[in-house]
């Protein structure tokens, strides 16, 4: 899956040359290794740890404030995500289900998850592969909520991806501040701690949803039964940007959808990019006995979704998107790029 | 805002307010949703008077800030006021299109007329982040050709991926996801939900992985 064709090949001039660099200047600086450790004790801290905080998730000039409650108790994981901003909603997570309250809906979404990393979210563990595309550096420390902190900069080696600094509290490690940068380290999205308590013991109260639930309606979502969509089951990525490689691959039937679509991840190590292959929804209607679901017409572009990009084009009569916290390059080629093989590779 | 409310900010962003005073002010920002829109205008300009990184301070952010906002335009003009909300996710060519469609809000996906590459894209990057600074301004990433219909697509669809996708993302993108989905516009998550609604009949509602499978790199 690491395939570059010869066209694409100059592409990975600089990054070659930037591997030749880091062979060059051979050791890991202590700096580097410390600022290692850090962030290694910063996932340890958000997964262990009790908190209860409220935050400022910053993001295109929009500012939204969030409660956050993270209790770990007899090896139970208890998670509240709450916006202070009005909405209501919420989101819980208990273990491995994740309730989403949403009171301006009326609605509310259960989902298993399998996924146990914090809703803060943690960075995966730094590994030589992660090192290829990403340099991770200490900055001066500073200050945040009147704490001492800690300055870690995760910077991209090229621009098929983003970054991160991250501003850690010196005492308990947590992030007090995190900001996504572009290449060029321009802010993207920020999140900022207004208030971070790390109590010994975190009551039931503070974790149930504020949220008053009769009436609303409840939409729950099993794992489902439905066959492997074996038609489906043989598209790829056939060239991907460096580093990127297929880490997950499954069916998937997105909400609205009559037929299952294929989920494929890849990611570097760090960031990750979610591909969703679809057949043309009319023409699955001709050839199946259920009644036909009214038919989206099929896509062709880019929006921003969120701090990232989702791109979507049509690949044989297939809708093709791949969504992701990546630069909108990034997105771009591996949806062009995906094609259907005779069989999966591996 | 008041100048002890600009202070206040300025003092918070430096990191350097007391923690009776940020509890207050929390109350305040979370209470008046024009309050946190010049809030969110300041930690911008702060950004880029840090110069990004936040690490080196030779002046007091409040006196840089005072300087911005009542001295000469020198740093990015700021809007006067970004009183529309602005969508989380958001058409690149910035033309939210409902022609003909009703209820959902309904975004057009221009064609993207540029032939698939990188050469554009660097610029994009920046772009985006001017649209942060510069809210307003419509974001155009390439000029879309007015002969191509552009698809219409329902937010939900997007929700969807989105959704579906944070479940794989890894490290702080994911607690970017979720807090971006969590603050979503009303009504891309009205339709998100009413697209699940509408379909409970069939075996399967809401986003969701119903089979995945790990495979080794």
């Amino acid at each position: 899956m690491r395939r570059v064709s010869r066209s694409r090949a100059h592409w990975l001039i600089p990054y070659a040359a930037a591997g030749v660099l880091s062979l060059a200047l051979g050791q890991r600086s202590g700096a580097a290794d410390d600022a290692r450790a850090w962030l290694e004790k910063m996932n340890q801290a958000l997964a262990t740890r009790n908190y209860d905080g409220t935050f400022f998730h910053l993001s295109e000039g929009r500012v939204e404030t969030m409660r956050i409650v993270h209790r770990v108790k007899a090896g139970r994981v208890t998670e509240r995500l709450q916006s202070l901003d009005g909405s209501g909603r919420e989101f819980v997570r208990n273990n491995d289900e994740l309730t989403c309250f949403l009171p301006d809906q009326h609605t509310v979404l259960v989902e298993p998850r399998q996924d146990h990393g914090p809703f803060l979210g943690s960075l995966p563990r730094f590994g030589a592969d992660v090192d290829e595309f990403y340099v991770i550096e200490a900055l001066p420390a500073s200050r945040v909520l009147g704490r001492a902190a800690r300055v870690i900069a995760v910077n991209p080696k090229d621009q098929y991806r983003f970054g991160y600094r991250l501003w850690l509290d010196e005492n308990t490690a947590m992030p007090l501040k995190t900001q996504l940068c572009d290449a060029h380290g321009q802010v993207i999205e920020q999140i900022l701690f207004a208030r971070l308590e790390m109590p010994e013991t975190i009551a039931d109260a503070d974790l149930a949803p504020a949220v008053r639930t009769e009436g609303m309606r409840w939409v729950r979502q099993g794992p489902t039964s439905e066959p492997a969509a074996a038609a489906l089951s043989a598209y790829r990525a056939s060239e991907l940007p460096p580093g990127f490689h297929l880490t997950v691959s499954g069916a998937q039937t997105l909400g609205g959808a009559s037929v299952p679509a294929e989920h494929l991840v890849y990611s570097d190590g760090l960031a990750t990019v979610s591909v969703f292959v679809e057949p043309d929804a009319a023409a699955q209607a001709n050839t199946s006995a259920t009644p036909s679901a009214p038919s989206e017409p099929m896509m062709e572009g880019l929006a921003r979704v969120g701090s990232g990009f989702a791109f979507s084009t049509v690949v044989q009569g297939h809708q093709v998107t791949a969504v992701g916290e990546v630069p909108a390059q990034t997105v771009e080629f591996i949806a062009h790029s995906v094609k259907s093989f005779p069989s999966p590779p591996r | 805002m008041s100048e002890q409310i600009r202070e206040q900010v300025s003092a918070f962003l430096d990191g350097e307010l007391p923690s009776s005073e940020t509890e207050l002010l929390l109350k305040r920002l979370t209470r008046d949703p024009e309050l946190r829109q010049s809030f969110g205008r300041y930690a911008l300009i702060g950004e880029t008077l840090r110069g990004g990184s936040g690490a080196s301070l030779s002046l007091t952010f409040a006196a840089r800030v005072n300087r911005t906002i009542d001295g000469e335009p020198a740093e990015p003009v700021l809007p006067a006021a970004t009183a529309r909300p602005l969508r989380w996710w958001r058409p690149i060519a910035g033309t939210a299109v409902a022609a003909g469609v009703t209820a959902v809000a309904v975004v057009s996906w221009n064609q993207h007329a540029a032939a698939p590459g990188v050469t554009a894209a660097p610029r994009v990057i920046a772009q985006n982040v001017r649209l942060a600074t510069v809210a307003q301004e419509p974001l155009s990433y390439t000029v879309p050709t007015p002969a191509a219909a552009p698809a219409m697509l329902a937010p939900a669809r997007l929700t969807n991926y989105v959704f579906a996708h944070s479940k794989y993302s890894v490290g702080l993108g994911q607690g970017n996801l979720l807090s971006t989905l969590l603050s979503a516009d009303a009504d891309t998550v009205q339709s998100a939900a009413a697209g699940a609604g509408g379909n409970a009949s069939r075996a399967s509602v809401a986003p969701a992985v119903s089979r995945a499978t790990q495979t080794t790199p």
